[in-house]
This record gives structure tokens, sequence and C-alpha cells, in this order.
């Protein structure tokens, strides 16, 4: 459990509850020249831990907008512990971008000191819940924050999980106080894939808990056997079902920093803007009716 | 009752060796077979990987063609996955097992390049440090060279190859086909110094006895053991060259024994 006191710290320049987009290499030098109107920006972590080049555009670009480092690479869910050399590298990126926000996945991608470069799914279990808990203990420690933890998309369930996704992810908020990183397109996708109620997932989580939302396109699949499976590549526009799941969120948590990510057939920026401009529509009317409420 | 890390175990076999038979057990079907589950995520993580050895083996990539490269990263990801979750890291062995691969021993030089695009690769992600500022020439002249020694930029690789590699390297990027054709591949082996400038990678051609002289250095050993190993070197124009290109952070003098690197002077 991490302490109070460093659980409230406040971070230098915080993460307005506005819409943001996910900054990749070939829009580095696009952002750093002409300074688009968005809210803050959010990078892959695993992406800014050497020298040189890419690690300066953003020190460049962060002077002008508020950051989240979102990792990919950590393994939370690995059974043999963090791979302590990684940690390290990211508290010393953390260390130079000063973000606002610091997350990571419910998943893991080590086993047996191989990376597997992916986001793996967890069985749902006790010794899983008290596994991934124990890690973000240790992370929270060292990184001396609190960090976000975001829901996976997945492909396959295993025999022998027991909890229920929405119900093992706030556990691990209530248990480490971390909070939860909401990926509406993640929770869309596996409640398609698996058969479960995404609206009774986004009912199951802890408001006070969820400190980012994410938004990407995903593709649907159809397999030799005819069935449809939805694969989250990140590689189209926000589709229209988690689009109106997103408005159903909103209307749960109030107004969050909601980013849009693409990573496959990255667009120009000028659509991932326009995507932004979609969501900051659907904030702002959140955040009428929320001024509603407390007039009345 | 299986343990996360026997199920851990389990699937990292199922993604990296291709032997589903153990992980299979442990998915349920729920109307899709546990083997086409376990696919989705293994295209994912091959995907992945071979695209973080396009990335950093560039030259490879252009010189043997998407189809060629992706048959040969998936046999080597195999042999050789990550050891970590830092894919700029990923893979210095890819040269190793080019230089092995039967299928390759059609491109006698493809190893050499691999090396090459290796050393570009880590010098485009070493560590940032600052290079010896080159006014401290001045104190080294003054002050008993020849028992100096160097600690290296973490960007700086020394790459020997049996073919012009650093030509090739750069028709292929460029994809200039007529530097290509101009190329003599037999004219004798070529001595490399490759790191990081204000602009990006830059790779020098140097004589034989510069590059013994410039291995020395970086291996730490003193200029007069480097200027002894070198033979025929102009060691105080070639130290001059480096320091001025920010090739060495820190120097030290040998006290017979042990050492202790310092800081830049300024």
């Amino acid at each position: 459990m991490l302490p109070p006191s460093t659980a409230t710290r406040l971070e230098r320049g915080p993460i307005p509850a506005r819409a943001g987009i996910g900054l990749r290499f070939p829009h580095h030098r696009v952002v750093a020249e002409t300074r688009p109107d968005v809210a803050w920006l959010e990078v892959h972590t695993e992406n800014y831990l050497g020298g040189g080049a890419t690690p300066a555009w953003l020190d460049a670009i962060r002077r002008d907008y508020p950051i989240s480092c979102h990792g990919v690479g950590l393994s939370l869910g690995t059974a043999e512990g963090l791979d302590r050399d990684h940690l390290a590298r990211i508290g010393r990126a953390v260390e130079r971008f000063a973000p606002a926000l610091v997350s990571e996945h419910l998943s893991w991608s080590v086993a047996g000191g191989q990376y597997l470069a992916d986001l793996l799914p967890l069985p749902l279990t006790e010794e899983a819940l008290a596994v991934v808990c124990r890690n973000v203990d240790e992370t929270q420690e060292f990184l001396r924050r609190r960090i976000l933890i975001e829901n996976p998309s997945s492909y396959l369930r295993y025999r022998h999980s027991v909890i229920p996704e929405w119900e093992f992810l706030a556990a691990v908020a209530a248990r480490t106080g971390c909070g939860i990183l909401c990926d509406v397109n993640n929770i869309y996708v596996s409640a398609q894939n698996h058969g479960w109620d995404a609206s009774a997932y986004l009912a199951a989580l802890p408001p006070a808990a969820i400190g980012e939302i994410h938004l990407a396109g995903h593709a649907v699949r159809r397999l030799d056997d005819g069935s449809v499976l939805r694969i989250d590549d990140h590689g189209s526009r926000v589709a229209p079902a988690v689009w109106m799941l997103y408005a159903e969120a909103l209307d749960r948590f109030g107004p969050v920093p909601t980013l849009i990510e693409w990573d496959t057939d990255i667009p120009p920026l000028a659509t991932l803007l326009d995507e932004v401009r979609s969501a900051q529509a659907l904030l702002d009317r959140c955040g009428r009716k929320a001024g509603h409420a407390d007039a009345a | 009752m299986l343990t996360l890390h026997e199920l851990q175990r389990d699937v990292a076999r199922a993604l990296i060796a291709r032997d589903d038979a153990a992980a299979v057990m442990h998915v349920a079907a729920d109307g899709l077979a546990p083997a086409a589950r376990l696919a989705v995520y293994r295209n994912t993580v091959v995907a992945g990987l071979t695209t973080a050895l396009r990335l950093s083996y560039p030259a490879v990539h252009r010189l043997v063609g998407a189809a060629f490269f992706e048959s040969a990263a998936q046999l080597f990801l195999t042999a050789q996955p990550p050891r970590g979750a830092c894919l700029d890291d990923y893979a210095p062995g890819f040269a190793d097992f080019l230089a092995g691969f039967a299928p390759a021993a059609a491109i006698p030089y493809l190893a050499g390049v691999a090396r090459l695009d290796w050393a570009v690769n880590r010098a485009l992600h070493a560590p940032d440090a600052d290079g010896l500022d080159p006014a401290s020439l001045a104190a080294i002249a003054t002050a008993g060279e020849p028992r100096l020694r160097f600690v290296p930029h973490p960007s700086v690789g020394l790459v020997r190859a049996e073919h012009p590699v650093d030509a090739i390297w750069r028709a292929v990027l460029a994809q200039d086909d007529a530097a290509m054709a101009a190329i003599e591949l037999d004219a004798g082996p070529v001595f490399l110094l490759v790191r990081r400038a204000a602009n990006g990678p830059a790779v020098t051609r140097l004589t034989p006895a510069a590059w013994q002289f410039t291995v020395s250095l970086c291996d730490g050993r003193t200029l007069q053991d480097a200027i002894a190993t070198a033979g025929e070197v102009d060691a105080a124009a070639m130290l001059a060259e480096h320091l001025i290109n920010g090739v060495f952070t820190a120097f030290a003098f040998d006290e017979g024994g042990g050492w202790q690197p310092m800081e830049t002077l300024r």
C-alpha cells in the first residue's frame, strides 16, 4: 500500500480533464514545430529510455505540454518479480521528463527472463492478484508516486480464472492505492470477445480511482470458422459503439483526461486532432451536465 | 493447482518456441480453439520483434528484402528472444546469427553490414554524455601523456569488416543503385569508427593502424600501450581528432595499477 503522503503528492503540470493524443515518432517534428492545439500528450515510456535525438524531442515538446508516461514493458503481472534494471530505467525517464501521470498495464510480458513484447492476459486468480499488488507496490515505492493501471484487451480467457476482470482491477486499486486508466476501447473489445456486459464493467469500477481514459480504433477480424474476433490494433478511428460507451463512462466518472491512441498505419496529425475534437465535445457536454447538477 | 509461474512458462513456450501443447490446456475454448487464440498473441509478438529487428538492422532489411528478413527474424527470435523490455537494445546477436545462417551465404558481406547496422543503432540510442572539452588537450599535453587512459563515449563503436560495408550501408539506405554497382567488393577490409554526431550517426573509415590505436584506447589501455600496439600512426593527430569529435568523455593518469577517471577539465 502506498503511503498517503506520496499518493496525494502534487505532480508538476497536472493533466487537465481534456482530450490529448498519444505522441508517436512520425509526429515529433510537426508537434515541436507547429505546437498544435491539444491539451496534453502521452508517450510510450520504453521508447525514451536511451539518449540521443528521440528523448531530445520530448525534452523540447514537454516545455509546452503536460506529459504522461505510459509504460508497456514493466510486466506488472509477472510471477518472477519485476526486472529491477528496467524499473530503474523507467525511474530515470520519469526524473528526466517529469510526467504528470505514469501508467502501466494489468498484464504480463516477462517469463524466464524473456520479454514477450505483448500485453499478455493474466489468469484472474487470488495468486495473480497478490502478484500484481506486490509488483504495483514495488513500482510505486520505487518511483515514489502513484501510478495508473490500464485494463487490457484480450483474446483468450484461462480456464482457472475465478475473478471477473472488473473486480480484479478494482481490488488492485483498493489494495495498492493505484489509480485506474480506463481504456474504453479495451472494455468494448474484451466484452465483445468474451460476451461480457461492457456497461456492467464500467459500473463496477470505482469512479474516484479513474485517473485517465484511453480511446482507440480496433479491427474486426473474421476467422476461418466464421467467428469474429475484435483486435485492439489502434489502427483506425474510434468505433461508433466505443464513442457511445465513452459517453457512458463520462456520465459515470465525470470529466477525465482522455487520450486518443493510434499505433498502426499512423495517420497525419490532423486526423488525430479531429478525433481529439470529438472526444472534447463529449467532455464539454459532460462538464456542462456536471455544472447543472452542482447548480441543482 | 497451476501456479502463475507455471502458466507463464507454458504461454512463453507457446509464443516463442511455438510449442502449444501445455498452454492450450489452460485456455478456455469459448467457441474458438485455444490454439487459434494463442496464435493471435504469437502473431503480435513475432510482428513486434520483427519490427524491432528491422529498425535495428535497416540496411540488412533492404539488402535481403522483407520476405527473407521476416523468415530469418522468426528463426532468430525463437533462439534469442529479448532479455529486456527496451527494444532499442534488440538484438546484438543478430549479426552472428546471420554469419551462420546458410540461406544468407550467397551474400558474403551481409554479416558485416549487420555489424555496422548494430553499431549505428547503438550509437543512436546510447546514453547521453558530454565529450571531453578539446581545451583539456592543453592540460593533457603538459601532464605526462604516456600514462593517459581514456573513457570512450557510450555511442562509440569500432567495426572491422572484410568488405566495404560502409559503402554498401550508405548505398542501400540511400537506395542508390549506381553507387551500389560501383562498389568493389574485393577491395579489402575496412576499419570503421561509429559514433553519434550532432546531426545523426557518423561512420568514419580509419587506417588499420589508427583503428587499432583507437580500439586500444577505448579498451582503457594507456596512450603508451595504444601507440605500441598500433604501429604506424600519427597518435597526436588521431587523438586530437577524437577529442574534437567527442569520442572520449573522461581521462585519467595511470598511477601503476589502479586508476581513477577524472571528469572533464573545464
